[in-house]
């Protein structure tokens, strides 16, 4: 017995022993082994990533006005297992969001848990919905946080500054450009919820803050904006063009003062704007430039010193057969020096310059002054246009490329040609953001990058001299004068490609681009219109129809600018009996 | 027969007594204290959230006042208000501008180069 009872003590003790062992086994394997793995399982369950989101950057002109920025608003969502009255539920909703009722209803049928009943309600309805949810003790709603692109200026450089996507992401303008800037990052925090779902403050894990997006400031000055847009639309009016566009640019740091389109659309109503409306076309689109060309031509045939200025070349009388193919002037001219070729606008003078270049040496010109690349504008979409290589030249192609047909480019190209003119021969990269801003204030600032030297500085001057007679009584622009400055500028006219092939009859691109003063220039500028209506057909020429809105333009713009004017103001210009003897026409 | 009865009394260690009474009490104390302060904690925790949410919400209003700022005192907004008559543009004579004679901006500084008035001087 004695032995037994100790035996049964014993064995009571060994199997107590070998199952707390197996406890603190099994106990140790949990806690230590596999510590991680159910601590995540843990996590899951009651920890949650709460995202603190970012601000998006603000997105201002020159003189620091708002042209983007935020507008907080929220998104009212519902979990339809926590609905307790969806009878009394629907009329508040219906009344707070304006949603049809039956629509709501039907929203909330089901177990649901996430259902988005309406985005971007402003904060002060989203308040009022609170409080008439909470008095009434309805529960299941719930409001997220969000932001909204506003931009004060409606179309206002529309093209320019583009817009945002559902998930604040830019698509277009410099909101696309500058997304990487403009962005920046989402911060989060580690929570725990409690049974009721509320946030358990004191158990908030790491938190890593959010980094909000950089201040893009651009160049463009919105009251020059302002100036080229009222003209832009007042063009439209009286012209009904297709399309129209106006660029501002200063020569020396290649800084887009105003760039406007037409047609545009309200940036704040985006999703009722057509895909023909959002078309930035000074860079997507492509344009046979017409005589505006022949600045191109001239430089190049100056350059390589074929001609001087005074070098006079016969212009066959109006009719020039070249490579069995005509040659037409619009008016019949004998001798004509280099100058006269460009402020007459002579075909047949730009041909037998280009000739005297030569084919491969004027491709190289084209090319240098920065027609058949992109110019590096900070704005997406851009096209490099077309330029045909001589290989591909037919025998008349060194007669029609002189005079602005056969070649493609964008507004903003021809522009920069200009630019090159007015900046003594050097080839400045257009820029449209002047600095970026980053949170914590440090400011980063972009320098104009000149990217070669063209033509001499000579040979600019001396082509800058002959575009002064384009813009008088001699020259074809004579309504492009504005009254105490001197312009230097030129004219172009083309018919308007077919997209099915060869031109369209009685449709025309007209154009003038010009920089001002010219001896000091402070701008220089280009106005399209496409296919514009004139009441005669004689009438519709860059001259005259693109010229003066460039005049009313350079006016304004030098008054803002505060420019001195260097002749008296009192003189009666060409400018203003030109538009007299329209105003006759009409 | 009965021995002589004697009175028998537990004797009790007052000493010891006084100590588990101070142990019991102070072990009481100290979990009270460590509710009070747990409390305390949630409750601090809901002001921290209270206030985040008051400083979230009052973020937003200034936001959305700056907004209405910037909708309001728009190029757009002012032009209509121009049209409109609530606005009006006085022009600035020529005899009140006073043009400072300021040397010209280096090439490439990217400024609006001012233009020296001769006028002013004279």
């Amino acid at each position: 017995m004695k032995w037994n009872s100790r035996i049964r003590c014993a064995l009571v003790c060994l199997a107590f022993t070998a199952l707390f062992s197996a406890f603190s086994f099994r106990l140790v394997y949990l806690q230590m082994s596999r510590h991680d793995e159910y601590a995540e399982l843990a996590a899951e369950k009651h920890v949650y990533r709460q995202a603190i989101f970012a601000e998006r950057g603000e997105i201002l002109d020159a003189n620091n006005q708002v042209l983007a920025h935020n507008t907080p608003v929220e998104t009212v969502v519902a979990d339809a297992t926590h609905l307790n009255n969806r009878d009394a539920l629907i009329p508040v909703l219906r009344d707070a969001l304006e949603i049809p009722a039956n629509e709501l209803s039907e929203k909330l049928q089901g177990e649901r848990r996430y259902i988005v009943l309406k985005r971007e309600v402003p904060t002060a309805v989203a308040t009022l919905l609170r409080e008439k949810l909470r008095a009434q003790n309805l529960r299941g709603i719930y409001f997220e946080r969000d932001s909204t692109r506003v931009y004060p200026n409606g179309s206002m450089l529309c093209h320019v500054i583009g817009f945002t996507d559902f998930e604040h992401r830019g698509i277009q303008g410099v909101e696309s450009s500058m997304e990487e800037y403009l962005h920046g990052q989402d911060g989060y925090r580690f929570i725990e919820h409690n049974r009721a779902g509320q946030e358990m403050v004191l158990y908030r894990g790491s938190e890593h803050a959010p980094r909000n997006g950089n201040q893009v400031r651009l160049t463009v000055d919105l009251n020059l904006q302002n100036i080229v847009e009222n003209e832009i639309d007042a063009a439209m009016r009286e012209y009904r063009p297709q399309k129209a566009t106006i660029i501002l640019m200063r020569p020396q740091t290649g800084e887009i003062l105003a760039m406007a389109n037409r047609p545009a659309f309200d940036l704040n109503e985006r999703s009722e704007a057509k895909p023909e409306q959002m078309k930035n076309r000074a860079i997507i689109d492509m344009m046979e430039p017409g005589s505006t060309f022949k600045i191109v031509t001239a430089a190049a045939a100056l350059n390589e010193r074929k001609v001087r200025l005074d070098t006079t070349i016969f212009c066959e009388n109006g009719l020039w057969n070249f490579g069995g193919r005509p040659l037409h002037d619009h008016k019949a001219y004998g001798e004509l020096s280099v100058q006269d070729i460009l402020v007459k606008s002579s075909n047949i003078g730009a041909a037998k310059l280009a000739i005297s270049v030569g084919d491969q040496k004027f491709y190289e010109y084209i090319r240098r002054f920065g027609f058949g690349e992109r110019t590096g504008i900070e704005l997406p979409g851009e096209i490099p246009g077309v330029i045909r290589p001589p290989q591909a030249w037919s025998k008349i192609s060194i007669t029609r490329i002189p005079m602005g047909h056969e070649v493609g480019v964008t507004p903003l190209q021809m522009t920069i040609a200009m630019a090159t003119i007015a900046n003594g021969g050097k080839l400045v990269t257009p820029r449209i953001v002047k600095s970026i801003t980053k949170d914590d204030g440090t400011v980063s600032t972009f320098s104009p990058v000149v990217l070669r030297q063209v033509i001499a500085p000579e040979t600019a001057a001396q082509i800058g001299k002959a575009l002064r007679g384009v813009v008088s009584d001699r020259g074809t622009a004579a309504a492009a004068a504005v009254p105490g400055f001197t312009i230097s500028g030129k004219t172009g006219t083309a018919q308007k490609v077919d997209p099915r092939g060869g031109y369209e009859q009685g449709k025309y691109v007209v154009s003038f681009t010009g920089y001002l003063p010219s001896d000091h220039p402070e701008f220089v500028g280009l106005v399209v219109l496409d296919d514009a209506h004139t009441t005669k057909p004689e009438l519709n020429y860059g001259g005259l129809v693109a010229g003066p809105i460039f005049s009313r333009i350079a006016e304004k713009a030098a008054r803002y600018l505060d420019l001195e004017p260097h002749e008296d103001i009192g003189k009666p210009t060409a400018a203003g009996r030109v538009a007299l003897t329209n105003a006759s026409h009409r | 027969m009965h021995a002589p009865r004697r009175k028998h009394f537990n004797t009790v260690n007052a000493a010891s007594l006084a100590r588990w009474i101070v142990i019991t009490i102070f072990v009481g104390l100290t979990g009270l204290i460590y509710v009070y302060l747990n409390l305390q904690l949630y409750h601090q925790g809901d002001r921290k959230k209270a206030l985040e949410n008051e400083l979230v919400s009052t973020r937003a209003q200034n936001e959305v006042a700056k907004g209405q700022i910037n909708v309001l005192t728009s190029h757009g907004a002012m032009q209509r208000r121009l049209k409109e008559g609530y606005l009006k543009m006085v022009p600035i004579t020529e005899r009140n501008i006073v043009r400072l004679n300021l040397p010209a901006h280096p090439l490439g500084e990217d400024a609006v180069q001012p233009v020296a008035n001769k006028r002013a001087g004279r």
